[in-house]
């Protein structure tokens, strides 16, 4: 029984703007697409770009969680960062950390990835071992580096066994504490860029590689100057990917350090942020740390993404 | 137009003009609980061949995914707050776990007092751990969702606006009932004295460096740690953030507070700076010597506090700057004979112990049932059975008027008490310094930055000057 029915005529738009525009409400593509997207678009506003306005916000006050009233400073927060030493030195430190971190994953996770990039059991067991960390929480893997880099824990007791009779204070020596946490950090991430370089080689055309020895290139030759260009997406992805994750770790510095030994010697900008902004109840102040490191992210993103997007080829 | 037929389903004719789908001479059938509502074509089966039949499912799991959203968000939001059965009042209590205080204890305890008051009924609220238990706290006041009770606050100063004052009423069995008190409001029960730090010793590497009896001046102290380490004998056991400052409290109580009790009311009113004030910085270059000299092993630093408390009762040191609630973990050991207690000696000898009253449970301001709350934490804190089970656990000194601890504490509570009893009896205690309450504490934050300040002390990272530099513009930017 149909009541009310009024066919459009085929190929033919109804009338009237509110016609084509129930029309394309009912596309089940665009319908759909709705659907599924509002979810996520939602929990993207309001728990990512509605968080980062209020921050900019709160940057310009000097709101404390814990303190009825606020009052706006203008620039003030700002100004006092340019010339606080725990910020400067926590950018100092994000700075060395997101070095090591972006350099070395990479160099390993290219090398283990050209290693690993043959067929059989032995191959695929060895990518689930080398991915394994990074599919464990940070916390844990921070807890079992805690132990194993104790002063009377496995590496040390291991260097005494050696004949090493004053081995060091992997997390209690200032001058090294922030190697130790950057080498945890690279292990942990390691298995990440290898999968992303596997997957670039198998990328990579057989023919290439065979044309290039037909001409006489060796191993070496061949990957500088076949594989190496065609894996530049892989590098670039790595890239950002690990400078982002560098640049905003705390849950590592957290459960390793604490920020220390001393006053911030391995303590992170993420680190710092959370901590002037929860421990020493100065909100307004943590923001402005916060917008300020997510300009540096912003700012560094979009430089590698650039200079790295140049030496991508296409096939 | 709708027909409502007898039975489960409902079927309904199709009214939607721009569904070229559907048949027009097919019914849709709608979902039984969608009868009275006006459904949408797609819940309607489609009879238009496989790609209307794709699409229709679609469809269903799209509704289907979105029903069970909601069903489980209101799940949640239903779980979240379970009433009290009826006559009894419901308390959230905050508390913390550490080696002295697992979760079981504290389930006894709240039991002794659901027990002797059924109409209360508690739900316990677990700090991720001991030393984040202020921030925690900080951020469930600042969401709004601070328990209605909680016990050893110590950021009194920045929690205070949210905690409800108690009254001089309510704070008569108390020993010292302004202690902790913020602008005049005690927020917090002044339920129990901690002396910070004792020195434990462990006697059988004394004896074995020679070390006849536990020195009594701080020359002594010197050279009874330079004979342990020519015996191969770490001195001091140290570690974490704030054991390594442990000394240097107790520098300070003997060199510092003594002559000027008020130093931290006076830095709070800009009289005095760390940097500037020769007796601080004289305490401060005694704690950096110690270091300098090999007596704190800088490589403990990194450990974190139970490891150093086993350190200690592995025989891995000779003396153990710390609070008096080590003795409880002492006296559980298979060494607790041979550990023995002196306080911190000063330059000539006379006796200053460093201590600390206060630490009790304390109100939300905003808790739902305030007279509940305030009724749980004094039964709490006033139940003999609690206060001889804190004694035990974790050899605190309750500050409760007639009070007297029980029988069967072992010889490390016995001999911290009696030091302490000793110390009030010549009026010898002093503040205990980065560990005193509300007003007389540092401004928020302050804490935790003199405890890593002593680490680069001990590390070598900073000299002297520059850690009382930084204190100083750390205490600025936090005013």
């Amino acid at each position: 029984m149909a009541v009310g029915v009024t066919r459009p005529k085929p190929g033919r738009a109804p009338s009237g703007t509110r016609g084509s525009r129930a029309r394309r409400a009912r596309r089940p593509g665009a319908r759909h697409f709705l659907l599924f997207a509002a979810p996520g678009t939602l929990v993207y506003v309001c728990l990512v770009l509605v968080p980062i306005v209020m921050s900019v916000g709160y940057s310009l006050t000097d709101q404390a969680l814990l303190r009825p009233t606020t009052s706006f400073v203008g620039l003030r927060n700002y100004r006092l960062l340019l010339q606080d030493e725990t910020f400067l030195q926590s950018l100092k430190v994000t700075t060395i950390l997101t070095l090591i971190v972006v350099v070395v994953p990479n160099v390993l996770g290219v090398a283990i990835a050209v290693l690993l990039d043959r067929r059989g059991w032995l191959y695929n067991a060895l990518r689930g071992v080398f991915f394994t960390p990074m599919v464990i929480s940070s916390v844990v893997i921070s807890v079992i580096w805690t132990r194993v880099l104790a002063d009377d824990g496995p590496v040390n007791q291991a260097l005494r066994a050696l004949g090493v009779q004053d081995p060091p204070g992997w997390l209690s020596d200032p001058d090294i504490a922030l190697y130790s946490l950057s080498s945890i950090v690279c292990w942990q991430l390691l298995g990440f860029c290898v999968v992303v370089y596997l997957a670039g080689l198998q990328g990579v055309p057989q023919e290439l590689a065979e044309a290039a020895a037909i001409d006489g290139a060796g191993p070496v030759r061949r990957f500088w100057s076949v594989t190496w260009p065609l894996l530049a997406p892989a590098l670039t992805i790595n890239t950002v990917v690990l400078l982002i994750s560098a640049f905003k770790i705390f849950d590592h510095v957290k459960v390793i350090t604490n920020g220390g030994p001393g006053t911030g010697t391995t303590a992170s900008v993420a680190f710092v942020v959370l901590q002037e902004g929860f421990v020493d109840n100065r909100t307004g102040y943590a923001s402005a740390e916060a917008v300020v490191m997510l300009v540096v992210i912003a700012a560094l993103s979009v430089l590698t993404l650039r200079i790295l997007g140049r030496r991508e080829v296409q096939l | 137009m709708r027909l409502l037929l007898p039975g489960k389903a409902t079927f309904r004719p199709a009214t939607r003009s721009l569904d070229v789908r559907r048949s027009p001479a097919r019914p849709r059938r709608t979902l039984p609980f969608l009868r009275r509502v006006q459904t949408p074509p797609i819940f309607t089966r489609s009879a238009a061949g496989p790609q209307g039949r794709t699409r229709s499912r679609i469809d269903r799991m799209s509704w289907a995914i979105a029903v069970a959203v909601v069903l489980a968000v209101s799940g949640c939001a239903g779980a979240g707050a379970p009433s009290a059965p009826p006559g009894r009042q419901k308390v959230s209590f905050l508390v913390f776990p550490s080696p002295n205080l697992p979760e079981s204890y504290w389930k006894a305890q709240v039991g002794k007092v659901t027990q002797a008051h059924p109409d209360l009924e508690v739900e316990l609220v677990s700090a991720p751990s001991e030393s984040d238990r202020n921030d925690y706290a900080k951020q469930l006041a600042a969401s709004g969702q601070l328990p209605d009770v909680q016990i050893g606050m110590q950021d009194l100063v920045a929690l205070a606006p949210h905690l409800a004052p108690w009254q001089p009423e309510e704070l008569t069995a108390f020993l010292c009932p302004s202690c902790g008190a913020v602008n005049g409001k005690v927020v917090q029960l002044p339920a129990n004295t901690q002396t910070i730090p004792d020195v434990f010793y462990n006697k059988k590497l004394f004896a074995r460096a020679g070390i006849k009896a536990p020195p009594r001046t701080y020359a002594e102290l010197l050279a009874a740690a330079d004979r342990l380490k020519a015996a191969g004998i770490t001195p001091f056991v140290t570690g974490g953030v704030f054991v390594t400052s442990q000394p240097w409290t107790a520098i300070l109580a003997t060199d510092l507070y003594p002559r000027t009790p008020g130093w931290m009311a006076a830095r709070r009113a800009g009289e005095v700076t760390f940097a500037k004030d020769p007796a601080m910085r004289a305490a401060t270059r005694k704690f950096a010597d110690l270091a300098a000299k090999g007596y704190l092993d800088k490589r403990q630093i990194g450990q974190d506090y139970p490891k150093t408390q086993e350190a200690f009762l592995a025989g891995k040191g000779a003396m153990y700057p710390m609070g008096s609630w080590f003795a409880a973990a002492a006296d559980q050991s298979p060494m607790k004979d041979d550990i023995g207690v002196f306080a911190w000696p000063s330059d000539d000898g006379s006796l200053h112990l460093p201590a600390f009253t206060g630490g009790g449970l304390s109100v939300s301001a905003t808790a739902p049932n305030l007279a509940a709350a305030k009724k749980f934490a004094l039964a709490f804190q006033l139940t003999k059975d609690n206060l001889d089970a804190s004694v035990k656990a974790d050899a605190l000194f309750p500050a409760i008027k007639g009070y007297t601890p029980p029988e069967g504490t072992g010889p490390v509570f016995k001999a911290v008490y009696d030091l302490w009893k000793q110390a009030l009896g010549r009026n010898a205690t002093v503040p205990a310094f980065g560990w005193e309450a509300g007003d007389a504490a540092m401004l928020p934050g302050m804490q935790g930055k003199f405890w890593s300040s002593a680490q680069d002390l001990v590390s070598g990272r900073k000299s002297v000057d520059q850690v009382l530099a930084y204190l100083d513009t750390e205490w600025e930017k936090s005013g």
